[in-house]
């Protein structure tokens, strides 16, 4: 039973939010182990994997590039690990611009206004690409889904610029 | 017939009578425990009618003393008056020791398990957390006319897994079932939510004598579900105390080093100079020294002045917690005052000014985590079988592994809902490499050596092959009180070895089972009278469950299944009858056993009920 099916949704990329949580509150409330507090070991034990997966089919369905790359997988194109290279030179090059840009943050004289640029500059790219990701799934062709993959990949570089940005902002802004 | 034979007194063969059950709020300065009476949860008194017991153990002559007797000693004998164990258990040695320079224990043992020496001999905090367990207990049992089928101790939300396991330790010496280890913000929403059966985000304050918690919660259809929680373990009302007495050193002209007893008397004034700045804007501060009487005045100016940047603190924790939930001040709807530090006027205008809404207190903040400890216990012991309340905790801190050059790779994130389970691969970086050692980290920092070290293990046995050809699958599980397992094993050869680790902070079995023994000695119980007690209550609670289970869902089994579930039950409701702990134990583990397919069937068909009471969308 793939995650979709245990949520009892069908297999779409855009999926309503209100109805994901209340499945998923339902399930748990059935299965949690504090449902079975009382009972015995193997129940325990068995709430606490039903539990554990339910918690991660709800995280996997919820973050839309998670879910993206859960797709992707169930339709047989999984993702290349980390290492592999990447063909797309643009991409690399845009890539280096923008960590110089974060690099750079800590030297401006507004530092406010960089990180409000900067935060700005990685959203609008990024609802690009998002937006394209989301074409393609519809689209349920392995080709399309090979061009998803790259485009996931991006995405994923995109994040963790964020990640990084609100690290530097802990810094710049916390002492 | 024999089953109600093995019943014990308070406790029940017939499914759905109420069962005993309570909630303990084990804190840094005072302790307290609650049960529901009647369909309320309220707090339970001592004789002579208080229910707040300072945490304080003090090891005399020939006796123990636990709450305001041991209190009595803090100052006179110090050195072995334990305050404020909760700041001990679960750390190291060094930990401690730079946290907390001027404590007047003397410590000894080794630097992962540190001992105090008393006249009653060496003493592990654990063992001064299961002396207050033990009160609280007997306490319990008292008030509520019976033996209590289990207990919901909390803990700070960001208690890491060493200080839970020797909590969970601590209860296990002291005789107690832990039904939950629950987080302290988490039962306060519990207390509070179900008062006013709230819906939307709400915020935990939670500011204690030893630690601090913010905990950002979502309440929606009975479940509380944490969105992200963050904290300071070693920040709290103490270190307000703390500034105070470097203060008042200043003014008095005193230099450290002073003695135990000049120290304890200095944060017992300071700690009362605290609590009265709470209605008065100038006190007295009071000392002997040297035999004579000595005063300041303090005003409540100063003394903001001095607390300012740790009210700071927990404010720069709140900022980031929000962060990690992904919402803004804007969404919180309530925000929910704990603890007795937060009745200092600074930090509540400052938690006031920075969430622009006025925080909760209604209900007593020194009270509120061991009434909602209660409720949810009450729930967890099955006295409430249609209860839609439903507890969503997180893990406070990252859990991950050692990886080449000292770095961390996180395995689980912090803020990610419990219980989960999450495997990582790794391969071997040499040819013929038959062992891989594990080291399992808990932390937010990218360095080893900056993050807590939880244990360390050797897998062997790996089957030699070519650098990169083994496949080892290093699975963390992390259970609905926050407790972690770790289990490796290489899989690519079929080889499987596994191993599950406790931490290193933890108590092994061995050291567990003997501190039981010591302190059935003091109280001249017996050891195997225990045991054997202990493991007929389970019995008895695991045939119940079963005769219930069987009851609703035999449906799911054929009736070859049910003979061999029911000639379990009739063999192990037999042993149950003798005296020898370890087979009733494995008649228990054989029924067990024979349930599994039992089980399994059950949660499925859960699943699939609680599915088709939603409108399913199919394409």
């Amino acid at each position: 039973m793939n995650y979709f099916q245990l949520f009892g949704l069908s297999e779409k990329f855009t999926l309503d939010n209100t109805k994901l949580l209340e499945v998923y509150q339902t399930l748990q409330k059935a299965v949690h182990p504090d449902r079975f507090a009382n009972g015995t070991n193997q129940e325990k034990l068995i709430a606490v994997q039903k539990s554990a997966m339910i918690n991660d089919a709800y995280q996997t369905l919820k973050n839309p590039l998670k879910r993206a790359g859960y797709m992707l997988k169930l339709r047989g194109t999984e993702m290349p690990n980390e290492q592999t290279s990447f063909s797309d030179n643009a991409f690399l090059m845009r890539q280096m611009e923008l960590r110089e840009m974060l690099a750079e943050v800590k030297f401006a004289d507004d530092i406010d206004a960089a990180v409000f640029e900067i935060n700005q500059t990685l959203d609008s790219e990024f609802s690009l690409l998002f937006k394209a990701l989301q074409i393609k799934l519809t689209e349920c062709n392995s080709a399309a889904d090979k061009l998803a993959v790259e485009d996931l990949r991006k995405l994923k570089f995109y994040q963790k610029l964020h990640v990084e940005l609100d690290r530097l902002e802990d810094l710049l802004f916390d002492d | 017939m024999a089953l109600l034979q093995i019943a014990e007194p308070g406790q029940s063969t017939v499914p759905h009578e109420h069962r005993l059950a309570a909630g303990i709020d084990l804190g840094t300065t005072n302790s307290l425990v609650a049960s529901v009476k009647s369909g309320e949860a309220q707090t339970l008194n001592d004789d002579a009618g208080n229910d707040i017991l300072p945490s304080v153990v003090s090891y005399q002559e020939g006796e123990i003393l636990v709450g305001e007797q041991a209190k009595k000693f803090a100052i006179s004998d110090a050195e072995n008056t334990i305050v404020s164990a909760k700041r001990l258990i679960g750390r190291s040695l060094k930990d401690i020791q730079s946290k907390y320079p001027s404590l007047p224990y003397s410590f000894s043992g080794d630097e992962n398990h540190p001992e105090i020496q008393t006249r009653q001999g060496l003493i592990n905090p654990v063992q001064v957390s299961a002396e207050i367990l033990k009160n609280l207990n007997a306490r319990a049992e008292q008030a509520l006319g019976g033996e209590l089928t289990g207990v919901v101790i909390t803990v700070p939300a960001h208690f890491d897994d060493a200080q839970r396991q020797s909590t969970k330790d601590a209860a296990k010496i002291a005789g107690l079932n832990v039904l939950r280890l629950l987080n302290e913000p988490t039962a306060a929403a519990v207390a509070y939510g179900l008062d006013s059966g709230q819906e939307g985000i709400i915020a935990i304050f939670d500011l204690g004598g030893g630690t601090f918690d913010i905990s950002i919660l979502r309440l929606n259809r009975g479940v509380f579900e944490v969105l992200a929680t963050g904290g300071d373990s070693a920040l709290g009302g103490d270190d307000f105390d703390v500034v105070l007495v470097d203060h008042i050193i200043e003014q008095a002209n005193l230099t450290r080093p002073l003695s135990n007893a000049m120290e304890r008397q200095l944060s017992q004034q300071a700690c009362i100079a605290k609590e009265q700045l709470s209605q008065n804007n100038q006190v007295e501060v009071n000392l002997t020294i040297d035999d004579k009487a000595w005063s300041m005045s303090l005003s409540k100016e100063t003394f903001n002045g001095l607390i300012g940047s740790l009210v700071n603190k927990t404010l720069r924790a709140c900022r980031r917690t929000l962060k990690d939930a992904e919402i803004t001040v804007d969404d919180v709807i309530e925000v929910v005052m704990v603890g007795g530090s937060t009745r200092v006027p600074l930090v509540r205008s400052e938690v006031e000014k920075h969430f622009n809404k006025l925080p909760l207190t209604s209900i007593d903040p020194d009270k509120v985590v061991a009434v909602g400890a209660a409720i949810q216990a009450d729930i967890l012991a099955g006295n409430k079988p249609d209860s839609e309340m439903l507890l969503l905790d997180v893990i406070p801190l990252s859990l991950g592994l050692e990886t080449m050059g000292g770095l961390v790779e996180k395995v689980i994130d912090r803020n990610t809902t419990i219980p989960v389970a999450k495997a990582q691969e790794f391969t071997t970086f040499k040819d013929g490499q038959t062992a891989m050692a594990i080291h399992v980290l808990q932390g937010e920092r990218e360095l080893v050596d900056d993050c807590r070290s939880l244990a360390r293990f050797e897998l062997r046995g790996i089957p030699p092959m070519t650098a990169g050809a083994a496949h080892i699958r290093v699975t963390f599980k992390v259970d609905a009180d926050g407790l972690l397992e770790v289990s490796a094993m290489e899989k690519s050869t079929g080889v499987e070895s596994k191993i599950e680790v406790k931490p290193s902070f933890g108590l092994d079995d061995k050291k567990i089972t003997q501190m039981i023994i010591d302190s059935m000695t003091n109280a001249k119980e017996d050891i195997q009278a225990r045991m054997v007690k202990e493991q007929q209550v389970e019995a008895s609670r695991v045939i119940e469950s079963i005769q219930a289970a069987l009851v609703d869902d035999a449906a799911l089994l054929s009736k070859d299944e049910i003979i061999v579930i029911e000639e379990a039950i009739s063999s192990l409701a037999k042993i149950a009858l003798t005296d020898v702990a370890d087979d009733i134990e494995s008649a228990i583990e054989i029924l067990n056993d024979s349930t599994a397919t039992f089980a399994e069937r059950r949660m499925d068909s859960s699943i699939r009920t609680a599915l088709s009471g939603q409108s399913v969308d199919e394409v």
